[in-house]
């Protein structure tokens, strides 16, 4: 399994990337992965979701995953991240922060 | 004629219009005749020229609204006219709208003594700075003009390398200790953030592409404007950073952004380097899902056309420059003005306060030209008569 994550926006504007082969990955890492992707149902989830009509300075997320010949892309800011999501980005920004 | 603007205007519009009516009643000054009102402006003693300020920009706008006002006013409540600021700590729990959190638990309100947690008294002393600034400078009543209560809440999440808006308070966290401080730790990130709040309320700039940068850039200039001031600094004195204490000493990096300099205001290897564009022809063409098209990247223009305007003028950037910008904020500027309108509106509203070919004016031209806008109205154009 393929994940990237670009997170952009917020107060700073910086951006934090990361790109992870769960091939590459300790086993316990990618079981936990792969747990928290079929847990947010990715697949399922819309490729984009509706802005927040007020408030700035939010995290803006894209989340890509391609997964047994499957590819999604998901854009998504604060409030709006749903919350089985959360535990997904949560753990790939401190992935990228590595 | 009059008719018809009365059926253009929306109920929310009015009220706006009634409220401020109501706010500025006790000011209003309608005997001294524009052109001289003008002439104190550009000539008379400090005193003199404030209150000609006031009196000529109330004048425009009421105006351009009088007709609008009678069966209006009267309806709105009386605003609360003092500062009342509330600090909240949400103890490091994370939410969203599935598991709300905030505001968090009340810690401090107004008048409280300082609690020894820096978070929340930085947040309570920066939001009454902001307050101050808007207050006593711009004749502005809180966040919407009315005496809004001011809510933070600190201690959001864990490592939370970000301070947001959330359409009613201002949200700060922690940092990370590793790249960022707590972000209450510097007072123009206070402003900034409330300032989102004083935008949603006027121009109410889509926060998207260059509207969105536009909505950055006030906040930033405003956010700088509340520490200048609060350090009594001059335009140039001022060091035009934002963000300035956030970063920790393992980040080579003075601030997070350089209005005077943008582009300039980190360069490190795990963060890479700044990336603001200084003019017009480095603007970053980013798609709507890379930071709402670029709102924290492009708002360099803009910034630095505000910091030449304000060093060009000289003295304190409060006072003549920081008025022109936010004039055009709260009466010129709409939801999808770009940076050719503000250059444009900024330009006229110098005119209008300061007389055209004036230096003020002068000092907007050079700002935006610099930056790589040009003007594109006449210096003598101004809002059409009715």
């Amino acid at each position: 399994m393929l994940i990237k994550l670009e997170r952009t926006g917020g107060f700073a504007g910086l951006r934090t990337a990361v790109t992870l082969d769960t091939d590459t990955l300790p086993a316990e890492e990618a079981r936990k992965l792969h747990e928290m992707v079929d847990s947010a149902g990715f697949f399922n989830l819309p490729a984009k979701f509706p802005l927040p009509a007020r408030g700035a300075d939010y995290f803006v997320y894209r989340l890509t995953v391609e997964k047994d010949g499957r590819k999604h892309t998901v854009d998504v800011s604060d409030p709006a991240v749903p919350a089985t999501l959360r535990p997904l980005l949560q753990s790939l920004v401190v992935y990228a922060r590595k | 004629m009059y008719k018809n603007n009365l059926v253009k205007v929306s109920p929310s519009e009015g009220v706006r219009i009634a409220r401020r009516t109501q706010i500025n009643r006790a000011t209003v000054q309608g005997i001294i005749p524009p052109h001289m009102l003008k002439e104190l402006a550009q000539r008379g003693d400090q005193k003199q020229r404030e209150r000609a300020f006031q009196a000529l920009t109330l004048s425009e706008r009421i105006r351009e609204r009088r007709e609008v006002l009678g069966p209006l006013a009267t309806a709105v409540a009386t605003p609360a006219g003092e500062k009342r600021r509330t600090v909240y700590d949400v103890k490091n729990e994370c939410c969203d709208p599935h598991s709300p959190c905030l505001p968090g638990s009340l810690v401090r309100e107004e008048g409280d003594p300082s609690k020894g947690d820096p978070s929340v008294d930085e947040a309570y002393d920066g939001a009454g700075a902001t307050y101050d600034l808007y207050r006593e400078i711009f004749e502005r009543n809180s966040i919407d003009d009315r005496g809004m209560r001011i809510d933070s809440t600190v201690h959001f999440c864990q490592d939370y390398n970000n301070a947001f808006f959330n359409g009613t308070q201002m949200v700060y966290g922690d940092g990370d200790v590793d790249i960022f401080e707590p972000f209450t730790r510097a007072i123009d990130v206070i402003g900034h953030e409330l300032t989102h709040g004083v935008t949603q309320y006027e121009a109410n700039l889509l926060y998207a592409f260059q509207s969105g940068a536009l909505n950055e850039s006030m906040s930033d200039v405003f956010g700088s404007l509340v520490k200048q001031r609060k350090l009594n600094q001059t335009a140039d004195e001022a060091d035009w950073l934002i963000g300035e204490g956030l970063f920790t000493s393992k980040v080579n990096g003075k601030a997070l952004r350089s209005m005077k300099e943008p582009g300039t205001a980190y360069d490190d290897p795990k963060l890479g380097r700044d990336p603001q564009p200084a003019h017009m022809r480095d603007v970053k063409r980013l798609p709507f899902w890379e930071d709402n098209g670029g709102v924290h990247i492009n708002s360099g223009i803009p910034n630095r056309a505000f910091c030449i305007t304000a060093m060009e003028i000289g003295g304190f950037a409060w006072e003549r420059a920081g008025r022109i910008w936010y004039i055009a904020l709260r009466d010129r500027l709409r939801r999808f003005s770009n940076f050719q309108d503000a250059a444009n509106k900024t330009f006229l509203v110098a005119g209008e306060l300061f007389g055209a070919g004036s230096e003020e004016q002068k000092a907007v031209r050079k700002g935006w030209t610099d930056a790589g806008i040009n003007i594109t109205v006449r210096a003598m154009e101004a809002i059409p008569a009715r």
